[in-house]
């Protein structure tokens, strides 16, 4: 549906873009996350044709934006970093400017704009004008504009920024639920946020991809492998040499066995490496997959051993974050 | 045509949602009538003619153009609305066109109110129906030929003062070129392109009633290459 390859893009000797490729298939909903100035506003513009760039192509259903923009701006939907929105508009007369912008036929508008107002909950200050409202609001006024022609793709940059913790609340729920039906590309240096939203992540620093995947594949890649903490009801009389065995389990490594108590309950910490099932190779897209979790319970039931806990231990998507991009 | 209209309307729209448009009907109308009957002084002259009254409106055009047209542009810039209206289904030349006609229904609004002074001295004299006409006509092409190039400077600029002091300098240059040939002897050729280039040569034609086809084009093609490099300048900013 988006394909990005090889793109860069400089603004004169500042260059915001350097050789970003990436797709993003139908239906997902992808966050794009960085520090500031990491690109991703960059990004975001050469999605919706507000910028073309200077090398590499940008694809949106298999057509160059720079050689369509306007059959590509009519499938997309955009809210622009700090929501810019004409202040001499009341909310009411702003969106209907939109429809009629958007070429939504006369007979929908009405419909279309209330379905808009509903959903972002602008009901009390639709006859206001733009200019005095507060940042929450013009922030839902203007997804409610992005949203408002029903758009296959959402483009939106920072959507909750300005946003108190309820608000962030609403409009992740909302989101969430246009993602349902509709691609979104979203921006946002919150990492909850792409945690809470996003099907899949690009980190991005310093104008690059600095790691793409889930929140836990990243995660998992990072830290070389998944960590997990488990005990286990053994029977009466074992010892830790039960867990001499785990050692040849595919992928384990550096167990440590943290508790003994009594002989019966038996505490590990053990990591494993991603990627080790039987003819993958450690690292790649199948190893990443590779669920230690069921493997730790197969184990465990070939030994009779019952599982009490079993906990991964996952490094949270902040600490990475600092890590990438420092 | 249709999105042009829509842009036009949003235009119009935040004309009158501010000061600017009632201020500048205002003024234009007010200094127009003062000029025409207390200082020109039409009542004591012996002359059934609007050449007075049109005479002047060039020189206010010169800072009333810019006025309508510093916003256009620059005002999105500054805003960050241009990124919504550049990335709606509408292509550069539609913006621009919008934008265009928006102003120029504006100044045609306001020179509908100026229909109030003919009417009001034509049942005094006998006047000349075609020269009135001519007048209305250079009147409407010049401002034509401004308002382009008023977007054109605000196309480029992020400051409504900025592109209002420059529209307005370089509407002045073009308006009165010609003087370049009352203060120096240029070459022959030289001399008659510069007279013709003066927007002012031409507007004089039309204020006696003359629907000239020089001035016309002239002024046509000023429109078209201003509105033309406007376009230009929002797909370039797209590349760099």
């Amino acid at each position: 549906m988006i394909e990005l390859t090889e793109v860069h893009k400089s603004y004169g000797s500042l260059k915001a873009v350097a050789g970003v490729s990436f797709s993003i298939k139908a239906g997902e909903i992808v966050g794009l996350l960085g520090p500031n100035g990491a690109g991703k506003t960059t990004i975001l513009k050469i999605l919706t044709g507000f910028h073309y760039p200077d090398s590499g192509s940008a694809r949106v259903d298999g057509l160059e934006i720079s050689e369509a923009p306007l059959l590509i701006k009519r499938t997309l939907g955009y809210l622009p970093e700090s929501a810019p929105l004409y202040d001499d508009f009341t909310v009411r007369e702003y969106l209907h400017f939109v429809a009629r912008a958007r070429r939504i036929a006369p007979g929908d508008r009405q419909r279309r704009c209330a379905a808009a107002i509903e959903a972002c909950g602008l009901s009390s200050v639709v006859q206001r004008p733009i200019a005095t409202l507060s940042k929450g609001y013009r922030q839902r006024t203007g997804l409610a504009q992005a949203m408002l022609h029903d758009p296959d793709i959402l483009i939106l940059d920072e959507p909750t920024s300005g946003l108190d913790p309820n608000q962030i609340l609403e409009i992740r729920r909302l989101i969430r639920s246009l993602g349902e039906s509709k691609t979104v590309v979203l921006s946002t240096h919150i990492m909850q946020e792409v945690e809470a939203l996003c099907d899949r992540v690009l980190i991005l620093n310093k104008g690059r991809i600095a790691a793409t995947g889930t929140a836990a594949q990243i995660a998992a890649e990072l830290s070389g492998g998944a960590r997990y903490a488990i005990s286990v009801i053994a029977a009466p009389g074992s010892d830790e040499s039960v867990f001499a065995d785990v050692e040849h389990l595919a992928g384990v490594r550096d167990v440590r066995i943290s508790r003994l108590e009594r002989a019966v309950r038996i505490s590990a910490e053990l990591s494993l490496l991603p990627g080790v099932p039987a003819g993958a190779e450690a690292g790649t897209r199948e190893g990443i997959d590779y669920d230690a979790g069921a493997a730790l319970f197969d184990w465990a039931v070939a030994h009779g051993l019952r599982i009490s806990e079993l906990q991964p231990l996952r490094r949270s998507l902040e600490e990475l974050f600092v890590e990438l991009t420092r | 045509m249709k999105p042009v209209v829509i842009i036009a309307r949003r235009e119009l729209h935040s004309f009158f949602n501010s000061a600017v448009a009632y201020i500048a009907v205002t003024l234009f109308l007010g200094l127009t009538a003062v000029w025409f009957f207390a200082i020109y002084g039409f009542a004591a002259r012996d002359f059934a003619s609007l050449r007075g009254y049109f005479g002047l409106m060039p020189f206010l055009f010169i800072v009333l153009l810019p006025a309508i047209t510093m916003r256009s542009w620059a005002e999105e810039n500054k805003s960050g609305t241009a990124e919504l209206l550049l990335t709606m289904p509408f292509s550069e030349l539609q913006l621009v066109l919008g934008k265009f006609l928006g102003a120029l229904v504006l100044v045609l609004i306001m020179l509908a109110f100026t229909l109030a002074v003919p009417l009001t001295v034509l049942p005094l004299a006998r006047f000349e129906i075609g020269e009135i006409v001519g007048q209305y006509v250079g009147t409407v092409l010049l401002a034509c030929a401004g308002l382009s190039l008023g977007q054109f400077v605000s196309s480029l600029s992020r400051n409504q003062i900025s592109a209002f002091l420059i529209s307005s300098l370089l509407l002045l240059l073009i308006s009165v070129l010609h003087v370049v040939n009352a203060v120096s002897a240029l070459p022959r050729v030289l001399a008659l392109t510069v007279n013709h280039l003066s927007l002012l040569t031409h507007y004089e034609s039309f204020a006696r009633g003359l629907i000239d086809s020089r001035g016309v084009v002239h002024y046509a093609l000023l429109t078209v290459a201003f509105l033309y490099l406007s376009a230009r300048v929002l797909v370039i900013k797209k590349w760099s």
